[in-house]
């Protein structure tokens, strides 16, 4: 009796295992599915798409200009949205072939995965005709054309251009209200800076009443990249690129790395005095961004950072505090430099992107995927692609003219809104320079806050910047590099936090240079001069 | 009786192999079908071609592992960390078992019991998360708590002497309760006339714990601590991550966390099954060798 | 009878027991009150150290994001169903093939422990995993949670450890002489005195399916079949996008980031308190006397 139980729950087993096995399920994600051939008169064409889209990003079906982007290209797409994990995702999509259509997102697909899964993308030189806003776009700003091209001349993937960006994007902020109640004057140096900072730290300068809460200046944490005080490196005229986030920087046609030059040496040695006098948040290399922005709202009206670098004041500070703050220009490194003041130069970065739409090989209907993609560069598409639906977020002036909408919900800040609304800076769009949109508050306040910085950015973009968007590695140098940039961050982080927090940088900077020598740094710059020479000369 | 091959027996346990087919199936299927890439490991990845066409480099990639900037730096940080928490960790829920046993109140028994194991469902980000903001010197409780007995000036999340301990100790307070399960279920089974019999020859509460209950784990305790043997070189990747600052990397770079971050810019699928095979057959080597020992030492083995 | 050398002695242990248990209790209660209050304070207060016992500047907006996602709702509803189905299966599966390699007269039990060791250390990586899951047409589908891996090794070690030891010999061999075979052995006898067994391994499946994302984070696509903690990762993630920082492109501010750690904890209750409602219910079979009466007679 028993035995027959056991031989009847090990055949429902069996059962099971073989249900499993033929149940292809109407789950199954058909990418073969949709009208083979062309379309039936009038009938849309089904196409499937992945979005890599920003978290506070609401659904694709609420999107009305996207309904209406489809409809007049004919087509009806089946959008898988993803807000997390695309990494992991795309390695076992790729190597299966288990691919949609269309893949949108920054960067969506690297320039690397295209050189590894040869044949499953679709090369789209053949199919520019069929796509004039595209075409208008690589006319009238030759560099999408150069980011777009792979060495071998195939287009896979399409760039975007928003061109309002500022050419910055690291802003750097000091607390008026504290200068004014403590009677100090705009620091220009580093040495005054430094003056400005003790004041801070010993004089209340918020004025509760305690004398330990303020902190006279604070960062994210790290060395380069936005907002972090590579920028001081401007102050003896450094020009960093796209926030030199590895380090890397030309100067006078020369690529370079700051982490093993003299002139980040001082500024190491000034930020570690600055350190030893308590001036810099004791959590600078432990807090989480999250942490990092919370304390610069301070408390009330009562703010608690001094000195610090960030996006726009609104968004560093909060709405509140966010008057307490002026932002300035560079400082010279000392009374007696005499050369340029710079900063990061940051425009490529921040209007361009790369990959930003591809099409895979094995679409049925690439016409049809091509119309859709075209309608996306259309202006007034573009610009919904960025801000939001026409009647919500953009209005029409009637004179051929648009403004951005001030959010609907007003307890939204209008980057929020942006995020929330549309795909934003994650999607393909081309914003020409001849659109005449008035930008939202936000953006106004950024590009009124880049004032100061205006004269350091006036930059020689041919032989101060590096190019680092629009240059294509081979694989094998890729791969070598990113190597070789791994052993030198590590590197790099590590002594820098050591050398703030503890000093010791005169004493252990020469074996430093040597270590980050063998960790490959001078290969890298070796591979990165010859890919930008090639560059220039092509120009 | 009967021939002593496994195939003369086959007759004779014929029930035993049908109860133990379908795990056998199931493993096959799933853990040893796919076993094929490993050679990935050996072979360049070539799209085209599938896994298996790529080109042949045999012990390429190992050997730019062996050679890289960072092999010693990842390999001793990797074998520290994992090495400690296993050490101080691995004792942790047999001592919780051992006195929560102990505890005579059915009511408040079950109440640690359950207390204790709530943390192991808390995920890695909120569980980083919490301790950042409840070690920060300046803000956290634990960063009060410090300053008040006069450790006030150690950083508990920036030193690289306190990045293991923190490690270990939040380890233990996430696991230690979960752990602890099959030990305590492993004492239940215990005779409570063995305990009543004790009482009356007028053992005390140690001696109770030290020679009915303890002997009542070993076996559970030897399999697990050989089973922990084999992961002397895996840290995990996401606490770790999580946990990383400039000021902790020195002894925070480890193996999985390197891999992870070549993995960014370039797809190095060949040069990373590299290093995850050699990690596999470290651990699998710790694992054998623990084996062997236990094996010669006690009888009881894993196999 | 002792008399007060061991009230002595006994009395010491008591309190030290009290001690360590108050000790073991408030240090982790302590954090997990700090989970429920920091879900419904302000995360700028919660983040600069303001909040230690009594919640601040109370907003529900955390739990309102999470259970507004109607994503929620299907995921419990899946979640619930591939624990309970899954856990059914992995248990079928595994405590028969742990009861035969506990025992020993099993001629191939060495040979195959080590196969299945092997499997815990050894495998082909994800991508001719997923290649295998695609060919069987489970990707995309329910069975996906069911039944591939179904065999965790390691609770199959488990489960063969407490066999071993807990079940004599003489019990089998007497069963043996009145006719039973290995399957009605199995089934009579020792499955019913593995209360605790089945209970533990159980749990641990249990759990394990419960919390595991990754299965649907790679192998599904369908919106409709994913489980509760991808959708909680989901919203998780969304709100730690701020970590690695940065308000390039006019990045989403302050109003989000003011909430963004209020869904963070708030994640842990909604994933927890379901299980936490289970354990009470499995504690019994924890308890002691489990093996009275089997040995005797």
């Amino acid at each position: 009796m028993k035995k027959a139980l056991k031989l009847v729950l090990t055949a429902c087993l069996c059962t099971t295992l073989m249900a499993g096995c033929s149940n292809n399920g109407g789950n199954e994600q058909s990418t073969d599915a949709g009208n083979a051939g062309g379309n039936t008169g009038g009938a849309k064409v089904k196409l499937t798409a992945i979005i890599s889209k920003h978290p506070l990003t609401k659904p694709l079906a609420e999107m009305e200009w996207l309904q209406k982007a489809e409809d007049a290209a004919g087509v009806d797409i089946e959008w898988q949205e993803i807000t997390a994990d695309w990494g992991q995702k795309k390695g076992t999509m790729l190597a299966s072939g288990d691919t949609p259509d269309l893949f949108v997102g920054p960067n969506v697909i690297t320039d690397a995965d295209f050189a590894q899964f040869q044949g499953l993308f679709q090369d789209l030189t053949g199919l520019l005709d069929q796509a004039p806003n595209v075409q208008e776009m690589f006319a009238s700003k030759p560099e999408t054309k150069i980011i777009a091209t792979q060495p071998d001349g195939k287009i896979y993937g399409l760039p975007k251009y928003q061109r309002f960006w500022p050419a910055s994007a690291t802003r750097q902020y000091i607390n008026q209200t504290w200068l004014d109640n403590l009677g100090l004057a705009m620091p220009t140096t580093w040495d005054e800076l430094y003056d400005v900072l003790v004041a801070f730290k010993e004089k209340d300068a918020n004025g509760n009443g305690d004398l330990n809460d303020e902190i006279p200046m604070d960062w994210p944490g790290g060395i380069g990249g936005f907002f972090n005080p590579a920028v001081l490196l401007g102050g003896l005229g450094i020009t960093l690129s796209d926030g030199s986030g590895q380090g890397y920087f030309v100067e006078d046609g020369k690529v370079k790395n700051f982490l093993t030059d003299e002139r980040y040496e001082k500024m190491v040695i000034f930020l570690n005095k600055l350190y030893k006098a308590g001036l810099i948040n004791p959590e600078v290399f432990t807090h989480d961004y999250s942490k990092f922005q919370s304390v610069a709202r301070g408390e009330g009206d009562k703010a608690k950072v001094g000195f610090t670098w960030g996006w726009v004041a609104s968004d560093r500070f909060g709405e509140q505090l966010a008057p307490q703050y002026t932002s300035m220009s560079p400082l010279k490194e000392s009374a007696g430099f005499s050369g340029k003041l710079s900063w990061s130069y940051d425009f490529s970065t921040l209007n361009y992107g790369v990959n930003q739409i591809v099409m895979s090989a094995k679409t049925k209907n690439k016409e049809a995927a091509m119309r859709f993609i075209n309608e996306l560069y259309k202006q007034e598409v573009s610009m919904q692609v960025l801000f939001g639906s026409l009647g919500t977020n953009i209005k029409d002036n009637g004179d051929g003219s648009y403004s951005v909408l001030p959010p609907a919900d007003s307890k939204m800040d209008p980057g929020t809104w942006k995020w929330t609304s549309t795909w934003a800076d994650n999607g393909p769009m081309y914003i020409a320079d001849s659109l005449n949109l008035t930008l939202g508050k936000d953006m106004q306040e950024v590009l009124v806050q880049s004032e100061p910085l205006k004269d350091a950015l006036s930059v020689d973009t041919e032989k101060d910047v590096f190019p680092g968007m629009f240059i294509k590695y081979t694989t094998a140098d890729n791969n070598a590099m990113s190597l070789s940039n791994t052993n030198v961050m590590n590197l790099a982080n590590t002594n820098f936090a050591k050398w703030v927090t503890k000093g010791g940088v005169e004493a252990q900077w020469d074996e430093y240079v040597k270590q980050s020598k063998k960790a490959g740094l001078d290969q890298n710059i070796e591979i990165m001069q010859k890919y930008y020479d090639d560059y220039v000369s092509k120009k | 009786m009967g021939s002593r091959t496994i195939l003369g027996t086959f007759k004779r346990d014929i029930q035993l192999w049908i109860m133990i087919f379908p795990a056998i199936a199931v493993i096959f299927v799933f853990n040893y079908i796919p076993m094929y890439g490993i050679q990935l490991a050996f072979r360049d990845f070539d799209f085209s071609k599938g896994l298996t066409g790529g080109e042949w480099r045999g012990l390429f990639y190992f050997k730019q592992f062996i050679e890289s900037f960072l092999f010693t730096d990842l390999l001793t940080n990797t074998f520290l960390i994992s090495f400690t928490t296993i050490i101080v960790g691995f004792p942790a829920p047999i001592i919780l078992a051992l006195v929560l046993n102990q505890i005579q109140r059915k009511k408040m028994k079950q109440l640690m019991q359950t207390t204790v194991y709530l943390p192991h469902f808390i995920s890695i980000i909120v569980l980083v998360g919490m301790l950042n903001v409840l070690l920060s010197p300046e803000t956290g409780i634990v960063g009060y708590l410090m300053k008040s007995i006069g450790f006030g000036d150690i950083n508990l999340l920036a030193s690289t002497s306190t990045f293991i301990p923190v490690n270990i100790i939040s380890d233990i307070w996430q696991h230690c309760g979960w752990n602890s399960i099959i030990y305590l279920a492993a004492l239940s089974t215990v005779d409570p006339q063995l305990y009543d019999s004790a009482k009356m020859d007028g053992a005390s509460r140690w001696q109770t714990i030290r020679y009915i209950d303890f002997p009542a784990l070993v076996p559970t305790i030897v399999i697990l601590f050989i089973l922990s043997m084999g992961n002397i070189l895996s840290t995990g990747f996401e606490k770790i991550f999580l946990m990383q600052n400039s000021l902790n990397l020195p002894v925070s770079e480890v193996i999985a966390t390197y891999v992870y971050k070549i993995g960014i810019v370039s797809n190095q699928f060949s040069y990373a099954s590299a290093i995850g095979l050699f990690n596999t057959v470290i651990n699998f080597i710790f694992l054998f060798a623990m084996n062997a020992i236990s094996k010669k030492a006690s009888n009881t083995s894993l196999f | 009878m002792g008399g007060t050398r061991l009230n002595g002695s006994e009395i010491l242990f008591k309190l030290i027991l009290f001690v360590m248990c108050a000790l073991i209790f408030l240090s982790i209660v302590y954090p997990l009150y700090f989970i429920v209050i920091a879900s419904i304070s302000d995360s700028t207060l919660v983040s600069t150290g303001k909040v230690f016992f009594i919640p601040k500047n109370i907003s529900m907006f955390g739990y309102n994001q999470i259970f507004q996602d109607d994503r929620i709702w299907t995921g419990y509803r899946n979640t619930v169903f591939y624990t309970f189905a899954g856990t059914l299966v992995n248990l079928l599966i595994t405590l028969p093939a742990a009861y035969v390699l506990s025992r020993r007269e099993f001629r191939a039990r060495r040979f195959i422990m080590f196969a299945f060791v092997i499997t815990m250390f050894f495998n082909g990586g994800l991508i001719p995993t997923y290649l295998l899951m695609k060919d069987l047409h489970f990707t995309n589908s329910m069975w996906m949670f069911i039944l591939p891996f179904c065999v965790n090794v390691f609770y199959l070690i488990i489960a063969r450890t407490f066999f071993e030891s807990s079940l004599p010999s003489e019990l089998y061999e007497a069963a043996a002489i009145d006719g039973c075979s290995h399957f009605g052995f199995f089934i009579k006898v020792a499955l019913p005195l593995s209360k605790a067994l089945i209970s533990v391994v159980g749990l641990y499946y249990l759990v394990g399916h419960w919390n595991d994302f990754f299965t649907g984070l790679i192998y599904i696509r369908d919106n409709q079949l994913q489980p509760l903690q991808i959708v909680l990762r989901d919203i998780l993630l969304s709100n730690q996008v701020f970590q690695n920082g940065a308000g390039t492109g006019g990045d989403a501010g302050g109003y989000a980031q003011k909430y963004a750690d209020q869904i963070k904890y708030g994640v842990i209750i909604v994933s927890t308190l379901p299980i936490l409602v289970l354990y009470p219910f499995l504690q019994k079979y924890f308890e002691k006397g489990v093996m009275i009466g089997s040995v005797k007679g």
